[in-house]
């Protein structure tokens, strides 16, 4: 396996070098680096398909990659990954349960290997949650077969927790529980990664943003600086018949504006998060025409990937 | 492993019930069936079958019981079972889409399917084991006597010859996804195996010849088992079974 040559750093608890995966002609993921230190809660976002689950699976040994290294709470991720998941825990993103089983008996069965303790621990995170453990798995919604996962993932004490989709299908109030248990347990040293393709679920309890697209890492910055950027974004719909090319190029004579032009509306990222200067210069400007509708400060992260990254599915 | 244990034991014991009745019919049949063998012996349709039936004529009782309980018994529901203990072993986690979770674990892959192998395995054989060890006492009733240890053997070659089958399911449910194509494909086999073997000019060519009526006598004679056959069909599985591990090594859930 080919690894990238940056050194792999000892105080990080998540690090890629060159991880990379293909199925077939498909490449699952372009070689990826990735470090994240203790304690931080790290949201992995893409669209169906970017690749968020082949690098979690091939951080958690059950994918082995084609090239590259990975290394989890310090250990590398070889073989079938069984060291790897002593020191972590992992909630697929996939739920299929065994349906026969009671919910108690399956939280254990998720357990085994874990010892006495987590299965404590397990069942109170499933009581906090409100999860009727005494019922067969069969009897439960989509979302509490998710609680279920997440109780089991939750529960051990170990230094990295990988979270596929760790929150779909749960309700608002819910995920709520979950991500304020997370954060509790990122605030304990505990490095989370967790995945999601519903940007807005997951990313008010992030540190950082990683974002992946058809398989490459296209984005990786701080989530307070996401939402500040987020702040400076500014959307202006025109009415029919406007020529739209024109209106590009002009919007782009602002100092420190990109322009993206989707239909009749124009997303406008701007130098500073101070929208008023440059409204009040749209609306002025003689060779502009009237905008119809100017939204700002209130477009979701989402909306900014779209912008900036032309992906859809978010 | 209590999910998997109580999964493996509800089955083994049905499939002992089921033997042990078929079993239980044919020795309290046993009075009727010598005293009607001159009438059968002219009514068997093919020259293997009347092998069989003059085999029962030779050997009494002993080639009887070995007859109904391996050849037929475990021979038609053992090989069902072996199949069908093992075309879920793997497949059938991948087709309900649990192969992932059952992954998942802090246990490492050659561990699960070991402990997946040995718990097929045992369901396989320990009833042919315990069914056998009722031969004595059910013979006994229709006032036959017969010792324990040659049963013990023979249930040793058959559950040898079973374990084979088992093993090369398990093999096709660690690369497969489909369990019910698995079971198709093998149950087919097996049929046409035993079509092969009811022909006398091809009848060597079938696997049923590995645990015939003629092996288990040898075995009675002897009083030992036939490593030239079972040591053969004992390397197929373990083959089978290391390379079940090295496909499920890489797996992808």
């Amino acid at each position: 396996m080919q690894a990238s040559a940056q050194p792999i750093p000892s105080d990080r608890r998540i690090v890629t070098r060159g991880l990379s995966r293909s199925f077939g002609k498909k490449v699952a993921l372009h070689p990826i680096d990735l470090d994240l230190g203790p304690g931080q809660i790290v949201g992995l976002l893409g669209p169906n398909g970017s690749g968020k689950s082949t690098l979690l699976r091939a951080l958690m040994g059950l994918v082995r990659p084609d090239s590259g290294r990975a290394f989890v709470d310090g250990v590398e991720v070889s073989g079938d990954g069984t060291a790897v998941r002593r020191r972590s825990t992992y909630a697929p993103g996939e739920i299929a349960l065994y349906g026969e089983m009671k919910g108690a008996a399956h939280l254990e069965w998720l357990l085994r290997g874990r010892g006495r303790e987590a299965g404590k621990k397990a069942r109170a995170i499933a009581s906090d949650l409100g999860l009727p453990l005494e019922k067969k798995v069969r009897a439960y919604s989509h979302g509490m077969k998710r609680q279920l996962l997440l109780s089991a993932a939750l529960a051990p004490e170990v230094g990295v927790r990988i979270l596929d989709e760790a929150t779909e299908g749960l309700d608002p109030s819910r995920r709520g529980v979950v991500l304020e248990r997370l954060a509790d347990d990122a605030a304990r040293g505990t490095t989370i990664l967790l995945s999601s393709h519903h940007l807005g679920e997951v990313d008010r309890a992030c540190d950082v943003l990683v974002f992946l697209s058809e398989g490459k890492k296209i984005a990786e910055e701080a989530a307070a600086s996401v939402a500040e950027r987020a702040r400076r974004l500014v959307r202006l719909s025109f009415d029919e018949g406007v020529e739209m090319g024109k209106v590009s190029e002009r919007l782009s004579r602002f100092e420190g504006a990109r322009v993206r032009i989707e239909g009749l509306r124009a997303t406008v990222t701007l130098g500073s998060a101070e929208p008023s200067t440059f409204l009040s210069s749209v609306l002025s400007a003689p060779d502009l025409p009237r905008p119809r509708a100017a939204e700002y400060g209130e477009l979701s992260l989402s909306d900014l990937y779209r912008e900036i990254y032309g992906v859809e599915g978010c | 492993m209590g999910r998997e244990i109580r999964s493996y034991l509800g089955r083994a014991l049905a499939y002992a019930l089921v033997l042990e009745a078929m079993l239980a019919a044919a020795i309290l049949y046993w009075p009727q069936f010598r005293d009607n063998l001159p009438a059968i012996l002219k009514l068997v349709p093919s020259r293997v079958m009347g092998g069989m039936v003059d085999a029962i004529v030779k050997g009494g009782a002993t080639s009887y019981v070995n007859l109904q309980h391996f050849f037929k018994g475990c021979h038609a529901l053992g090989g069902a079972a072996a199949v069908l203990f093992a075309m879920g072993a793997v497949a059938g986690e991948a087709h309900r889409g649990t192969l992932e979770m059952w992954l998942a674990r802090p246990l490492s892959r050659k561990r699960i399917l070991c402990e997946r192998y040995a718990l097929g395995a045992l369901a396989v054989a320990l009833p042919v084991f315990a069914t056998s060890a009722t031969i004595p006492w059910l013979l006994s009733l229709v006032h036959e006597k017969a010792r324990l240890s040659p049963y013990l053997l023979g249930s040793t070659h058959e559950s040898v010859f079973l374990l084979a089958i088992y093993s090369a399911t398990f093999l096709l449910s660690a690369v497969g996804s489909r369990p019910t194509a698995i079971a198709f494909a093998m149950l087919l086999s097996l049929v046409l195996e035993f079509a092969l073997y009811l022909v006398m000019e091809a009848t060597h060519g079938s696997i049923f010849r590995l645990a015939d009526l003629e092996d288990f006598t040898r075995i009675f004679e002897r009083g030992s088992l036939d490593w030239r056959v079972c040591g053969p069909l004992v390397l197929f599985s373990a083959a089978c079974l290391a390379a079940s591990l090295a496909a499920f090594e890489r797996r992808v859930p």
